[in-house]
């Protein structure tokens, strides 16, 4: 397969171009079309993001480069930056919530499992008449 | 508690994902994206969420501020990686894409010393190893079954144990007493406890079209799964509490009333669920509530481990005042009363030491499975260990349930009339030289009184020796 590789390398100009001027405008009409309040809207975002992957990756494909590579974190890099800064980080998956409230969640039940014991010591203590 | 079930479960999850039906198509050595099919579309669906993640993060994480060469921040395809130092390898979790793929294994990416990402030498593209992440499965499936199916027998005896000792219970009317009640109720919320366990193992866990579908009925399982479990060791803790009043509050009193210990027993775990259910739909609503990734699991465990630790002080200051105050005077009575606290001062620990044990799973994969093993066998027979040491071992239950075959021989034979009498007459020489029958006899040919108070000598002098102490 050597002789493939050298004699196809990778034009990182032209994929470079290539990405932005037919992925790119792509990946603009549908998220105008979308409507930039729901921008943050997993649900609704998922369907173009997902053929601007697939659009950089048939690229890649077309021009020998292999998929994902350096010009690909960039152009992803600026997409982000431009469309989905303003969202939630990681809103997406399922994560613990924060520890200001994780912590109250936690210690609530422990310190009322403490007290319940005492209360039925103390209780079982002087419900006896001996002693 | 949170570590076991996570290494239990993701062996079990593991096996989940070994359904036949879900074969991988992908070349692991270097991701591509397949042509979009329908099976493969929930797998995709997974990466570009991942995608997006990594993206996000490489935008918003601060640039790299330490001196030297590093390789910077990318996107492999599957995986997100920070950005690295000269000469290092990193490492992280396995992706859980695909069904032979295992989260617990770890896959790694080099960045030589020139601040490039290692680039695989025969297609001159950045390479990431994931070659760890499938080439254990099949052998980590097998394992899987077996400490599945080991899960499931253990339940099954406990189960079988208990309800028998709860008839040995129920059936021997003489050896009822308080201490026995407790063992009652305990013993029960262990057998509710392996049948909503035995329900899950069944129903839940080998059936991922269930869990997708995510009905209510499953994550009402599981709330009763955790109420069960706050049961278990709260009944636990209700039995140390009562020895602790028999004994150290007040020694010998009369009958204690038991119904703040019901209520603690069987109403308070109630709470800790409830705080966890409303938490979990809250904040990590995941399909059935099946994943232990998150700590808002320590909203049931947290108050679990409290009462196993309250539980243990307790046990201890017993046993200080039994061989302090009583070792002296009266070393046969503290011998006796020793005897009692010992099962339970054996069965505390046993079952606590899992939550002891389970942050330090070791890396070595022998070791590894020796532990998967042994937490398996604490949590899934413990039902079986609370029968044997609470009942089976019981110096009363045995003495019973051999006067009970003897009594069955005279029946059916003609021989040992004469037993009977005698036992009659070694009634009334020994009742009065034995102590409440609350505790525990070693010598099990006598004849039990039911829960009445023997008056002696020695056990006046030991009231107003407490008193005055």
């Amino acid at each position: 397969a050597h002789h493939f590789i050298a004699a196809t390398a990778c034009q990182e100009a032209d994929y470079s171009w290539m990405i932005r001027h037919y992925c790119l405008k792509q990946f603009q009409l549908s998220m105008e079309g979308i409507g930039q309040q729901l921008w943050c809207d997993w649900d609704e975002t998922v369907g173009t993001y997902g053929e601007l992957t697939n659009c950089t990756a048939l690229i890649a494909e077309r021009l020998d480069c292999y998929w994902p590579n350096r010009l690909v974190d960039e152009f992803f890099v600026a997409v982000h930056k431009q469309y989905f800064r303003n969202c939630s980080p990681s809103g997406r998956a399922l994560h613990d919530p924060p520890n200001s409230i994780l912590c109250p969640f936690i210690l609530l039940p422990v310190l009322v499992t403490l007290l319940m014991t005492a209360l039925v010591v103390w209780r079982s203590k002087r419900s006896e008449g001996i002693v | 508690m949170k570590k076991t079930t996570h290494s239990c479960f993701l062996l079990i999850i593991l096996l989940i994902r070994m359904v036949p039906s879900l074969s991988s198509t992908v070349n692991y050595t270097d991701p591509t994206l397949e042509p979009v099919a329908t099976e493969n579309s929930v797998i995709r669906q997974k990466i570009i969420d991942s995608q997006f993640k990594c993206y996000e993060r490489m935008n918003r994480a601060p640039p790299y501020k330490k001196k030297g060469l590093f390789c910077n921040r990318t996107w492999d395809g599957w995986l997100c990686w920070d950005d690295t130092p000269a000469g290092r390898i990193t490492a992280q979790n396995c992706p859980d894409y695909f069904p032979d793929f295992d989260p617990t294994e770890r896959a790694s990416k080099y960045c030589d010393e020139t601040g490039n990402w290692f680039r695989h030498p025969e297609s001159n593209r950045t390479w990431s190893n994931y070659t760890l992440c499938n080439s254990f499965t099949s052998e980590k499936l097998k394992m899987a079954f077996i400490l599945y199916y080991m899960a499931i027998v253990g339940h099954a005896l406990s189960i079988t144990s208990l309800l028998t000792s709860l008839a040995i219970f129920f059936y021997f009317k003489s050896l009822s007493c308080q201490r026995i009640t407790l063992h009652k109720n305990l013993f029960f919320s262990y057998v509710l406890n392996s049948m909503f366990t035995i329900a899950h193992l069944i129903a839940v866990v080998p059936n991922p079209g269930l869990v997708k579908r995510d009905p209510v009925s499953c994550k009402v399982l599981q709330f009763f799964h955790q109420y069960m479990l706050g049961c278990n060791y709260f009944w636990m803790l209700c039995e140390g509490i009562y020895l602790h009043t028999l004994i150290v509050v007040a020694v010998f009193a009369e009958e204690q009333r038991l119904h703040w210990y019901y209520l603690l027993g069987w109403g308070f775990p109630l709470v800790p669920a409830s705080i966890h259910a409303v938490a979990r739909a809250r904040y990590f609503n995941d399909n059935c509530w099946m994943s232990v990734d998150t700590h808002l699991l320590y909203i049931v465990h947290g108050p679990v481990m409290a009462a196993l630790l309250v539980n243990f002080f307790f046990l201890l200051n017993i046993v200080r005042v039994l061989v302090t105050k009583l070792r002296d005077t009266h070393r046969a009575e503290s011998n006796m009363y020793m005897k009692a606290v010992r099962a339970t001062l054996i069965l505390v620990p046993l079952l606590g030491i899992q939550f002891v044990i389970i942050p330090w799973r070791p890396e070595n994969r022998l070791a590894g499975e020796i532990y998967d093993y042994i937490m398996h066998i604490l949590m899934h027979y413990q039902g079986l260990l609370v029968a044997t040491i609470f009942c089976f071992f019981n110096g009363e239950v045995q003495g019973a349930l051999k006067r009970q075959w003897t009594q069955y021989k005279t029946q059916w034979g003609q021989r040992r009339r004469e037993h009977c009498s005698t036992r009659s007459t070694s009634y009334t020489a020994t009742s009065i030289t034995e102590v409440p029958v609350y505790l525990y006899h070693h010598d099990s040919n006598n004849e039990q009184l039911n829960g009445r108070y023997v008056e002696d000598s020695e056990l006046v002098a030991l009231k107003s020796g407490e008193t005055s102490a």
